[in-house]
C-alpha cells in the first residue's frame, strides 16, 4: 500500500508540474464510501468543485497536510485508485432552470420525469450568508392553508417557520399538499422538498398536485436514498438558495422540507463516515446548527419578499421529545403534533391541540379570525381538560358552567373535521363557529 | 507581519505553520486581503490550530495569515448602550458608530474577596414565580425547559415587568437562539422607546460555532463596564446560555477532542464556570441575571442542564405537561425552587402557605390516577375538598402575560405578592369552595366576584 502511494504521490507531483497552468489535479489514493481522498490538488480552496475523469463529481470536504477529502455528489461509474482528479476552479454550487415550475427536478438541473438535464442553468451557492437582523424585517402577514384546525388556532404568517411532525401514517404530507392547494390565486411559489421519500411517493405527489392543478405554481425538488448522501444533504441547502434568489426579488416563496428526521440521519452517516465523534444518539454535536442554519432563513425581508418553511419530521409512537424533533421545535416557531390516535378516531386533520403552538400567534391573523380564533381555542382547550377528568361524572351533576362548557366543546370539536382538498375561506371559518354559545 | 502559512482546513477550523514565536493562545489572524478571521485555540511547536470566525468557503491552503489583534474586542464605554452588537463586538443596528475604548472580551472571574451577597428581594408580578421561587437582587435566576414551553416569553416577561419599571441598566444577550426574535425584540424597545438604557448582544442559531459561543463573554464585558466603572446595578438577560455550551462541544468536535457522554467536551464546567463567575455581584454594583437553559431531548438529567443549573440560586423549570394543559405559565412547581424560601426572609405566613400548597399539589397527583379509573365520587370528603382546591389553585397561577397579548388577546398584569397570599389563603381554606374553578383561569388578583 505504502509504495502504491509513494508512486502515485511521485506521478502527481509530475502532472502538476506540466499542468501548471491548467487545472490542479490530483490522484485517488483512498476510497470509502461516497467519500475518496486525493492526493495532489494542491491549490484547491475548501469547498471548491472537482471532477474525476469523467466519472464524477464532488467537492472539497476536507484540506490535510498531504491530502484532500472529496465528498462525492453525483457518480456515473465506478473509481479506481489513481484516478485523475481536476478542479474546476470555482466553489461547489447547485444548479436549477428558470424552466423548472411544474416539474420535479434535483439539485444540479436534471429534470426527473424525462430523465434529461435542462438546457440552461442557473447557478447557486449551496450556502449563503445568514441573514443579518436588520435586513429582517416583522412577520406579520397570514398564510392561509384553508384548514380551519390550523388558520384558527395556530396562524401561520408569511416568513414563518412552522414545523409538522408526528407518526407515519398521520397526514403530515397531506397537510403539506392542502397548504400548496390553498395557494391558487395568492401568487405563492411553491418549493416542495422531497429528502428521503420513495420515488413512488413522490410520483404520487406530482401526480396528485398536476390533478388538482396546482403544479403550475410548485417546483418538487427531490433526493433519494440511492442518491449520495452529500446529494441528499444539500437538496434541503440548495431548494432554500433557489428559494432566497426569488425572495430577494420580493416574491412570496413557501418551501416544505419532507422530511428533516431523514436529513438528520443521512447527516449522521455522512459524520461517522468522515469519522466525526458521535454525539447524542450517533448524531454529530453540530446536528442542531445544520438545521438551524438551513431554518434561520426563513423571514419577511424588508424587501417585501418571505420565505415561509414547513419542516416535517416524522416521530415514533408519537414521542416528539427525541433529539431531532426537540432541536427542529427549539428552532421552528411553532409545531402541528399530529396525533395517530386521533387519526384513528376519525378526526381530520388529526391535529393535538394540546401539544401544537404557534409562537406568532394573533400577530400574524385578520382582526376576525383573531377574534373568533382566540376564543374558541380556548374554549376547546379548557374542554379538552376537563373532559378527562369529568368524563365519568353524571352531565347534571356538574354546575351549569362547566356542563356548557362540555357540551360546546364537542361541538367545536366536531366542527373542525375537514376534508382533504376541501379549504375553507376566512370567512366560512368563521361563520362555522357563529353558533358556539358564550360559556362563563 | 506574516505568521504563518494555512496547512489544513476543516469546516470551522484551520491549522498554521508557524513562522513567528510572538502568538499566543486568543489572537484573532487574518488573511492579507482581511476576508478570513480567525481565532488561535491551540499552540503546539510550529503548528497553531485556529477556528474561523466566519466561514471557510474558499480558502486555500497556503494562504499566509497576520496578526490582527490580542483577542474579541467589545465596546468598554457608555456608547454600548442604547446599541447593537454581534458576538464579536461589530455594530450591526446599521447606525452610524464610533468607539470610545475598546477591550478585549476574555476577561477574568472576579474573586472571593470582591464577592458581595447583601441583598434585596425583587418582585417579578408574576404569581407563579413570585409564590414559589421568589428573587433577589443579584440573583442568577435559571429558566430551564424543553423546546417550545415558553422559556423565550417568560424571560420578555421579566424583561418587561423588571427592567421597564427599574431603572437599572440591562444587557440582552441572545445566544443560538432565532434571529426572528431578535429582531423583534429590537423592534419592540425601539417602539416604546426602552432602548436607551439596554445593551443588545447577538450571535443567533444560524451563525457558525464560534459565533454563538462568543456573544456571552462580549456582553458580560458590558455588564462588567457597567459594575466596576460605573458602579451601577445591571440586569442581564441571556437567551441561552445551554447553546453557549452546544456551540463549543461543537467546535471541540472539529479539533477532535475526546468527547465524554452526548458529545460534550470534557472542560464543561471550566467553560460555565468562567462565564458564570463573571456575571457576579460586587460591592459596586449587583447584578441579577436570568438565564434561559434548553433542556436536550427534555431530558433534565443532560450534564450541560446540570452543571449550569448548580450555578444558579433559584430556578423555574417548565414542564411540557402543563402547557400541553394550556395552563400558562407552564411551571412544574416542584422543580422550581429559590434559595430565598427561607421563613426568616419571606415570612411565617408565606412560608406556610407554600409549604401547604405544595402538599395539596403532592396529593392531588396522586389523587389524579384514582379518579382517571374510580372517578371524583368514589373518593374521601377530604380528598375531594384538596382536588378541587388544588385545580382551582393550578388554574389560579395561570396568568394573562404582557409578552403573550397577541396569543392570548388578554391584556398583561402583574400582581402584588400580599394579593397573592389572600388569594391563596382563601383557596386553600375552603372561603372560595362555592366558585368553580373556570373563574379562577387566566386572572390577575382574584376580585371576589
Amino acid at each position: 500500500m505504502s509504495i502504491m502511494w509513494d508512486e502515485i504521490a511521485k506521478n502527481v507531483m509530475k502532472d502538476i508540474d506540466s499542468n501548471e497552468n491548467v487545472f490542479s489535479t490530483g490522484k485517488v489514493v483512498n476510497i470509502s464510501g461516497s467519500m475518496i481522498e486525493v492526493a495532489g490538488l494542491k491549490d484547491v480552496a475548501f469547498y471548491e468543485s472537482v471532477s474525476i475523469l469523467n466519472k464524477a463529481k464532488g467537492y472539497v470536504s476536507a484540506i490535510y497536510e498531504s491530502t484532500v477529502n472529496i465528498s462525492l455528489v453525483e457518480q456515473d461509474a465506478p473509481i479506481v485508485i489513481g484516478d485523475k482528479v481536476y478542479t474546476l476552479n470555482k466553489n461547489f454550487k447547485v444548479s436549477f432552470s428558470m424552466d423548472s415550475l411544474g416539474k420535479v427536478v434535483d439539485v444540479f438541473g436534471n429534470d426527473l420525469i424525462t430523465g434529461k438535464k435542462f438546457d440552461t442553468l442557473l447557478e447557486f451557492d449551496v450556502e449563503t450568508k445568514p441573514i443579518e437582523l436588520v435586513e429582517r424585517s416583522e412577520v406579520n402577514r397570514e398564510f392561509l392553508t384553508g384548514i380551519a384546525g390550523i388558520d384558527l388556532f395556530y396562524p401561520i404568517g408569511k416568513g414563518q417557520r412552522q414545523l409538522i411532525i408526528g407518526d407515519k401514517k398521520t397526514g403530515k404530507t397531506q397537510i403539506c399538499l392542502d397548504m400548496i392547494a390553498n395557494q391558487k390565486n395568492s401568487k405563492m411559489l411553491c418549493i416542495y422538498v422531497a429528502i428521503g421519500k420513495t420515488k413512488k411517493e413522490v410520483k404520487e405527489i406530482y401526480y396528485e398536485l398536476t390533478k388538482i392543478g396546482a403544479m403550475s405554481y410548485t417546483i418538487i425538488v427531490a433526493s433519494f436514498f440511492d442518491d449520495l448522501p452529500a446529494k441528499s444533504f444539500v437538496t434541503p441547502y440548495g431548494a432554500t438558495s433557489l428559494a432566497k434568489f426569488f425572495m430577494m426579488q420580493g416574491m412570496d416563496v413557501l418551501v416544505i422540507f419532507d422530511d428533516l428526521k431523514k436529513h438528520a440521519d443521512i447527516y449522521r452517516h455522512m459524520s461517522l463516515a468522515a469519522r466525526k465523534v458521535p454525539g447524542r444518539d450517533a448524531y454529530p454535536s453540530d446536528i442542531f446548527y445544520t438545521h438551524a442554519r438551513l431554518l434561520e432563513n426563513g423571514c419577511q425581508h424588508i424587501g417585501g419578499g418571505s420565505i415561509t418553511m414547513i419542516p416535517v419530521v416524522e416521530t415514533r409512537s408519537g414521542d416528539i421529545t427525541d433529539y431531532i424533533s426537540t432541536n427542529i421545535i427549539s428552532i421552528c416557531d411553532g409545531q402541528l403534533v399530529l396525533s395517530l390516535k386521533k387519526f384513528n378516531k376519525g378526526e381530520r386533520p388529526a391535529i393535538d391541540y394540546g401539544l401544537s403552538v404557534s409562537r406568532l400567534g394573533g400577530q400574524v391573523q385578520s382582526r376576525e379570525m383573531k377574534k373568533v380564533g382566540i376564543k374558541i381555542k380556548q374554549d376547546l382547550l379548557s374542554y379538552l381538560e376537563i373532559r378527562d377528568i369529568y368524563e365519568l361524572v353524571n352531565l347534571d351533576d356538574l354546575g351549569e358552567n362547566m356542563k356548557n362548557r362540555m357540551v360546546e366543546g364537542q361541538k367545536i370539536l366536531s366542527k373542525l373535521n375537514q376534508y382533504k382538498y376541501s379549504p375553507l375561506t376566512k370567512e366560512q371559518m368563521v361563520v362555522l363557529f357563529d353558533d358556539i354559545k358564550e360559556v362563563k | 507581519m506574516i505568521v504563518g502559512k494555512i496547512i489544513s482546513i476543516l469546516d470551522v477550523s484551520i491549522k498554521v505553520i508557524l513562522s513567528s514565536n510572538d502568538l499566543e493562545v486568543g489572537d484573532i489572524l487574518t488573511t492579507e486581503d482581511g476576508k478570513f478571521e480567525f481565532e488561535v485555540v491551540i499552540i503546539d511547536s510550529v503548528e497553531a490550530t485556529c477556528i474561523t470566525l466566519n466561514s471557510n468557503h474558499g480558502l486555500k491552503k497556503g494562504t499566509k495569515l497576520i496578526k490582527k489583534a490580542k483577542g474579541i474586542e467589545m465596546e468598554y464605554s457608555d456608547r454600548a448602550i442604547g446599541r447593537v452588537f454581534d458576538s464579536y463586538g461589530h455594530i450591526i443596528d446599521g447606525k452610524p458608530f464610533t468607539s470610545e475604548k475598546r477591550i478585549v472580551t476574555s476577561n477574568n472571574t472576579i474573586s472571593l474577596k470582591d464577592l458581595d451577597l447583601d441583598s434585596k428581594p425583587l418582585w417579578t408580578g408574576i404569581k407563579i414565580i413570585d409564590f414559589f421561587a421568589p428573587i433577589q437582587r443579584g440573583f442568577k435566576i435559571g429558566l430551564i425547559g424543553g423546546a417550545g414551553v415558553g422559556k423565550t416569553v417568560l424571560i420578555r416577561e421579566l424583561i418587561h415587568n423588571i427592567y421597564n419599571s427599574t431603572s437599572a441598566n440591562a444587557i440582552f444577550i441572545g445566544a443560538g437562539e432565532r434571529s426572528r426574535e431578535g429582531k423583534e425584540l429590537i423592534d419592540e424597545m425601539e417602539k416604546n422607546n426602552l432602548l436607551d438604557k439596554i445593551c443588545l448582544v447577538f450571535g443567533q442559531m444560524g451563525s457558525n460555532p464560534v459565533s454563538r459561543s462568543k456573544s456571552i463573554e462580549s456582553g458580560l464585558t458590558v455588564a462588567e463596564y457597567l459594575r466596576d466603572e460605573k458602579k451601577k446595578d445591571s440586569l442581564i438577560f441571556i437567551d441561552n446560555v445551554y447553546r453557549f455550551i452546544q456551540a463549543r462541544s461543537e467546535i471541540s468536535m472539529e479539533l477532535k477532542e475526546i468527547l465524554v457522554e452526548n458529545g460534550y467536551m470534557a472542560n464543561m464546567n471550566e467553560l460555565i464556570s468562567k462565564i458564570e463567575e463573571r456575571a457576579s455581584s460586587t460591592k459596586d454594583g449587583a447584578i441579577t441575571s436570568f438565564q434561559t437553559i434548553y433542556v436536550p431531548a427534555d431530558d433534565l438529567n443532560d450534564e450541560a442542564v446540570q452543571n449550569i443549573s448548580s450555578y444558579m440560586d433559584g430556578q423555574i423549570t417548565l414542564d411540557r405537561k402543563m402547557s400541553e394543559k394550556g395552563l400558562y405559565p407552564a411551571i412544574n412547581v416542584f422543580k422550581s425552587t429559590s434559595k430565598l424560601v427561607d421563613v426568616n426572609i419571606i415570612g411565617q405566613r408565606h412560608y406556610d402557605l407554600l409549604k401547604k400548597t405544595l402538599a395539596y399539589y403532592t396529593r392531588y397527583d396522586e389523587l389524579e390516577e384514582v379518579i382517571a379509573i374510580l372517578g371524583v365520587d368514589e373518593i374521601s370528603d377530604e380528598d375531594k375538598n384538596i382536588f378541587y382546591r388544588t385545580r382551582k389553585l393550578r388554574n389560579y397561577f395561570s396568568q394573562p402575560l404582557f409578552a403573550s397579548e397577541a396569543f392570548t388577546n388578554m391584556p398583561g398584569v402583574k400582581v402584588d405578592i400580599e394579593d397573592i397570599l389572600n388569594d391563596v389563603e382563601n383557596i386553600l381554606t375552603g372561603k372560595y369552595d362555592y366558585i368553580d374553578e373556570l373563574s379562577f383561569l387566566y386572572i390577575g388578583k382574584y376580585n371576589g366576584k
